[in-house]
């Protein structure tokens, strides 16, 4: 399939192509594309609405991602042939380890000791009463406390998933691409633990912005590579280090950070952070003897929010909130609301939702968080927003910096500004609720890294 | 602490000792010697008093309840505070003994503060220790670091909060060194509703920059004070002093007058109880060497405090040499006091020739304290407990080294019990269980690190 890429100046001779976007002639209406094997019927959508029978929507059955790595029309692996086989590797040993007992044990080892899971499922007594109305009623909020986690958010679930697979591989050198660098810390943490080499890939213009979280990922031992082609950002990054990847394949491990990327890794990631929804399964029966009634979460790439619906995907009475990020507001043109506002394309080797302009060019998102300042978006949200099994939803800079101020002030927890959307999003949702549904927010990171930030903006 | 300030007045120039270990309304403090000089120092809210320079253990066993370990702790303080602690002494009795507060305590340390906190192996750091024969120590860190706040100071934090809320009051004021239980006490006293003023050390508040800023977003008012730590608590009980009604003092850590060692001590006491629990999992039996660093002495305490009684546990604390003990630039209390009265508690402390206190350093904020608890100067007297240092440069070495080996980034403070396992390991035998307690996260200290260019990267 021929790829076209958006920064052909940046590309070396040798023309090794990245993961970038399906450059298309117009924008797409009407998309069609060959059915997963699985089902044989076609599907004819266009980008915002479909239509479906009710055998496709039936989230009991549907296999996710199928044999190919679909998610319906979306995902899959837009990649050069070089990179096939090491994802094909990839799948076979991710497969082998899920009947594997030792890597379970050790794994549960790892998380339990050195991650310091379960993360609590805290009931946030101010906040509910915050959004309590004034006849007394309301939901019931709870946070799942993945800002307790060692580095201070949930990518480590996913690190050290990662990182485990690789050694199990017989990799020795682990590389990533990082933006404002938490994803970098996550990944040269869990080298420095298992004694891996690390090389995290940092647009020029990144590392000069978040210079303390390159000294802390040297800190951990780890190599940082300034990336200077095109911006000078993460999309930079990310393509200098998948060529990295092409050419050190044997033995090198790509710890991509996101449910996005070519399949497996949307399957994997999504798998590795699984455990936040199982726990709050298990969490929400011993506190309330139900399952919770919606589940909000903020949305990047979407790995925090794959890692709490999962589990519920197929409870249809669990309702799935995901929250991007408006920037400036839907209307500026800076903003990161993807699934909001964008078109389905390829980028970096998947099928999905992206923010492109009209010839197919990438626009550069915004978000006062760094996490949630992604174009794309993984293709399982892509799907589950397509076939009406979750909902997204946005917040601006402004609304999520008030979240911030609120949560703290109201419970004594700094959320990272990403989830600070996840709970600006509360504003909208609290009052329409019945009394006592229980709500669970994804508390995705802690927000010590934000504080420059924060108190810029709010003039504490 | 102001009540010192107070009872300059009250002073004349030669004190009496009354040694009455059973009773804590002494309210005046003297030690008799042959050189006695009592000097109150301008500038300096705190009585210092010249030591005797044998210590003489009174009694053997510590009489808690009325708050004498030994000869150390007691209630040195003016009579205008003395209802005042007999009263937060009673509270916190009635607290113990309250099966509802302790069922929302145990909640809030579980679904608030993240506990039980892991025992984790280290098992890159214990290959590291190892000698040429391949045997060597089992190294096993408390992860303190992992509680909500980033150290061990939110255990007694929220624990204080929730009694402060349950005799009515409605403000809390604090004094913060290093800025984790100014942390701890703001994010406390935002979940519960409360108040919250803070006083930090302008000094103490340069290098620990990103903890000012945690408290000023948790609602927290920070009042800064010329100085550090000693005068960031004076000025925070004087302050509290004028509003004893309506407000709470919660001290952060195992210093001050009765009760608040034994308070303090009593919350952060879950961390021993839950690594016996642990060790007994694990491998079956007690650890064998418990290691902590030592600034006032709460982390320390917290872990030691369960196993004082077992007496083949040995528990080994580690102070802060600073530029080196011969320096004068550190802040080793246990290695170089002596016995005096400080804050209110009798216990060691760094003072000069002429009872003044000496400005204490360390590269760990935290452990830069005069003072020391007085049940930890108790169990350094008894013998039951030891105490080394280890300089700015040791702590440093020791951080860079988690950092590497097992992908942690410790606090400088307990980066000091770290690097006392050069010094300890080779003279450990083959699987000795080794638990150190990881106080603290080092995310507060990489930005003065990076700032000062102290990596050497």
């Amino acid at each position: 399939m021929a790829i076209s890429t958006y920064h052909a100046t940046s590309l070396p001779k040798t023309c090794l192509p990245s993961f970038t976007t399906l450059k298309v002639p117009s924008k797409p209406k009407n998309l069609h594309l060959g059915c997963p094997e699985s089902k044989r019927s076609s599907i004819s959508c266009s980008s915002t609405v479909c239509n479906i029978n009710s055998r496709e929507n039936d989230f009991t059955t549907l296999q996710r991602p199928d044999s190919v790595g679909r998610f319906g029309q979306f995902g899959g692996k837009y990649v050069p042939e070089t990179l096939l086989p090491a994802l094909t590797e990839l799948e076979k040993a991710f497969h082998s380890l899920a009947d594997d007992e030792d890597f379970q044990k050790e794994l549960d080892g790892i998380l339990k000791d050195y991650v310091g899971r379960e993360s609590p499922l805290y009931f946030a007594e101010r906040l509910t009463e915050h959004y309590r109305r004034p006849n007394g009623e309301g939901p019931h909020l709870y946070l799942k406390r993945e800002d307790l986690n060692h580095t201070g958010s949930h990518k480590i679930n996913n690190a050290i998933g990662q990182a485990l697979l690789a050694k199990r591989l017989g990799k020795k050198r682990i590389i990533a691409e990082t933006g404002a660098g938490q994803h970098g810390v996550a990944t040269a943490t869990v080298c420095a633990r298992f004694g891996l080499q690390c090389v995290v890939y940092m647009g020029a213009q990144d590392m000069e912005r978040q210079a303390l979280n390159v000294f802390r990922m040297r800190l951990l031992g780890a190599e940082v590579r300034g990336v200077h082609s095109g911006t000078a950002t993460l999309k930079d990054a990310t393509s200098e280090a998948i060529r990295d990847w092409v050419s050190n394949v044997e033995s090198t491990h790509y710890i991509l950070g996101s449910v996005a990327g070519p399949h497996p890794y949307p399957m994997m990631v999504r798998e590795f952070h699984a455990i936040i929804g199982k726990e709050t399964r298990r969490q929400a029966l011993e506190k309330w003897g139900g399952k919770p009634d919606v589940l909000v979460a903020c949305v990047g790439g979407g790995s925090n929010a794959m890692g709490l619906f999962h589990e519920f995907v197929r409870d249809s009475d669990v309702r799935l909130v995901g929250v991007e990020a408006a920037g400036h507001g839907l209307n500026s043109g800076k903003h990161a609301a993807t699934l909001t506002l964008g078109e389905v394309g390829v980028l970096h080797g998947a099928m999905s939702y992206l923010l492109q302009d009209d010839e197919g060019q990438i626009i550069e998102p915004h978000s006062i968080s760094a996490g949630l300042d992604y174009p794309g978006v993984g293709p399982e949200h892509s799907f589950l927003k397509e076939r009406g099994r979750a909902e997204y939803h946005s917040a601006t800079d402004e609304e999520a910096l008030e979240a911030f101020k609120r949560v703290s002030r109201l419970e004594g927890i700094i959320p990272a500004l990403e989830t600070s959307h996840a709970l600006a999003y509360l504003e909208k949702l609290c009052p329409s609720l019945p009394d006592k549904t229980k709500v669970v927010v994804s508390c995705s990171g802690r927000g010590d890294k934000d504080v420059h930030t924060a108190i810029q903006h709010l003039q504490v | 602490m102001a009540c010192n300030m107070r009872t300059r007045d009250l002073l004349t120039g030669h004190l009496i000792v009354k040694r009455r270990t059973g009773d804590s309304s002494v309210v005046r403090a003297v030690v008799v010697d042959r050189n006695i000089l009592v000097k109150n120092t301008p500038g300096s809210s705190n009585l210092i008093m010249k030591t005797l320079t044998k210590p003489q253990v009174e009694t053997v066993d510590m009489d808690v309840s009325k708050g004498r370990f030994g000869r150390f702790g007691g209630k040195y303080v003016p009579e205008s505070l003395i209802t005042c602690l007999a009263e937060l002494e009673a509270e916190f009795n009635s607290a113990l003994r309250d099966t509802a507060f302790q069922a929302e305590l145990a909640t809030a340390l579980r679904d608030y503060v993240g506990r039980e906190t892991p025992l984790y192996f280290a098992e890159r750091l214990t290959n590291y220790y190892k000698n040429s024969k391949g045997e060597g120590p089992e190294i096993y860190l408390k992860r303190e670091d992992l509680s909500h706040g980033g150290a061990h100071k939110i255990n007694n934090a929220i624990a204080q909060a929730m009694i402060a809320k349950r005799m009515g009051r409605k403000c809390v004021v604090a004094a913060t060194g290093a800025g984790q239980h100014g942390v701890a006490t703001a994010a406390a006293c935002a979940k519960l509703g409360l108040e919250c003023t803070i006083f930090m050390g302008t000094k103490d508040m340069q290098k620990q920059s990103s903890n000012l800023r945690l408290m000023k977003l948790l609602g927290a008012t920070v009042e800064s004070v010329d100085g550090n730590f000693k005068d960031a608590s004076s000025e925070a009980l004087r302050d509290w002093m004028g509003t004893m009604e309506s407000s709470y003092y919660l001290t952060g850590t195992v210093v001050g007058p009765h009760p608040h060692p034994s308070m303090v001590r009593e919350f952060q006491s879950v961390i021993g109880k839950e690594t016996r629990r642990q060790a007994m999992e694990r491998w079956g039996h007690k650890p064998e060497v418990l290691l902590a660093c030592v600034g006032s002495g709460s982390n320390a305490l917290g872990l030691f405090h369960e196993f004082v009684k077992d007496k083949d546990v040995r528990l080994i604390g580690v102070e802060g040499a600073g530029f080196g003990l011969e320096s004068g630039s550190h802040s080793a209390t246990l290695a170089r006091g002596d016995v005096g009265v400080y804050h209110g508690a009798l216990s060691y402390l760094l003072q000069d020739e002429e009872g003044q206190i000496v400005e204490p350093h360390s590269i760990g904020v935290g452990l830069e304290y005069p003072g020391v608890s007085p049940e930890l100067s108790y169990l350094k007297d008894t013998g039951r407990a030891e105490f080394y240092t280890a300089t700015d440069q040791e702590a440093l070495d020791a951080y860079q080294l988690l950092c590497r080996l097992e992908g942690i980034i410790p606090a400088l403070e307990a980066s000091h019990a770290l690097a006392f396992l050069n010094k300890l390991c080779p003279t450990l035998p083959d699987g000795t269980k080794v638990v150190v307690n990881c106080s603290g996260r080092g995310d507060k200290d990489v930005e003065m690190l990076f700032n000062h260019k102290f990596h050497s990267m």
